[in-house]
């Protein structure tokens, strides 16, 4: 075999091996998503990564816990509540939106709607509902909206993420689409979302330590000390992009939504335990 | 021709080269900015802007408002070439990404 037969080999077998990595299915992604994060921090127990930075930070998951026996988010949750249970002005309410009355169906979110071809998240569908009932949509990343969600989010604690990609419509092609924004290096300093929260991930940045992203959708939308407020995730990936230089998108654009429904999906299998307080 | 013609002929050309040189002062800035603004522009829709982008071309607008062209021109060029660094980033990530994956 000559060397330029066995170059052409290399360079054919690289393509395949490239080509494999791209055609993944989800199910494949996310066995190897999780995987890689069992493998570098064993001994955690997979449904603990729903607990963030606190599953790999020991001491900063004692100073949470004791912050837990008072939730920073306990008012907001009562507000939410309420809220969720106010007639709207035609009598209805958000209950009749959704199915179950709203009940137990944040592990279901995203959703993708094979009909409208598009990510439906969990904020989307409440404001849709809002409208659909003729009132005004509440701004996405906090305030009432965060409110609702925190609260029909906490009716679905300890269920089991199960994200959904239908055979029909273009649900494959959103998952991919987030999942390559996902890998992306993006801004001005030139981080990708997994440059963080693989490459360095239970490193320091500062004095913060970089959390798995494994987990990071099951306890939306959270209370951060930095905000004093609770905020959706897509208010969360508005501060990521601004943190690495990158001109963030608008709550609920096309790419935050796929972004949203592809790290959700990585995490198929982890309890919700929603709403949450970060620092 | 008298000296205080000459003087008077002398004045009048400074003047009108003064006026000629803001002016396409001026006009450069504009077209600076009309360039940094598209690029940005083009940034946005390979969706990789930078948040320095948009600072810096406010920054050129506010500086030609204020008649500080040069300024304006530096801001707008300092904006443009971002925005070139950003689409160039945006055109290697399209195949990058996949060195990302959890490996």
């Amino acid at each position: 075999m000559t060397m330029r037969t066995r170059l052409s080999l290399i360079i054919i077998a690289c393509l395949f091996a490239c080509a494999g990595i791209v055609s993944a299915t989800p199910e494949e992604d996310k066995k190897a998503f999780q995987k890689f994060y069992m493998q570098k921090f064993p001994g955690i127990a997979l449904e603990d990564f729903a607990n963030g930075v606190y599953s790999i930070d020991q001491d900063a998951r004692e100073q949470w816990e004791a912050m837990n026996d008072f939730p920073p988010y306990e008012d907001d949750l009562e507000i939410g509540e309420e809220l969720f249970n106010t007639p709207f002005s035609n009598g209805k309410n958000y209950a009749s939106c959704f199915e179950n009355g709203g009940i137990n169906i944040r592990q279901n979110y995203p959703r993708f709607d094979t009909e409208r071809n598009t990510v439906i998240t969990l904020e989307l569908a409440i404001n849709e509902c809002r409208t659909s009932n003729g009132e005004d949509p509440l701004p996405y990343k906090k305030g009432d909206l965060a409110r609702i969600s925190a609260y029909m989010a906490s009716t679905s604690e300890g269920s089991l993420i199960n994200i959904i990609i239908p055979n029909k419509g273009d649900g494959l092609t959103a998952y991919q689409a987030g999942k390559q924004y996902y890998y992306s290096k993006r801004g001005q300093l030139n981080f990708s979302c997994s440059n963080c929260h693989i490459q360095n991930v239970g490193r320091k940045a500062r004095s913060e330590t970089l959390s798995p992203s494994l987990g990071h959708p099951t306890h939306f939308p959270v209370y951060r000390m930095k905000w004093a407020s609770l905020g959706t995730m897509h208010r969360r990936f508005d501060i990521c992009n601004k943190q690495v230089g990158a001109q963030p998108l608008a709550a609920q654009s096309d790419a935050y939504k796929n972004l949203e429904y592809f790290l959700t999906y990585m995490s198929n299998g982890l309890p919700v335990n929603g709403p949450a307080s970060r620092k | 021709m008298n000296t205080k013609t000459l003087l008077f002929v002398l004045l009048l050309s400074f003047a009108s080269f003064a006026t000629i040189s803001q002016s396409a002062t001026q006009s450069h800035a504009k077209i600076a900015i009309q360039q940094a603004n598209e690029l940005w522009q083009q940034s946005i829709a390979a969706g990789h802007a930078w948040n320095t982008i948009q600072p810096l071309v406010a920054q050129a607008k506010q500086a030609l408002a204020n008649k500080d062209f040069e300024t304006a021109i530096a801001l707008a060029n300092e904006a443009s070439a971002q925005s070139k660094q950003a689409l160039i980033q945006a055109e290697f990530e399209k195949n990058n990404w996949i060195n990302n994956l959890p490996k």
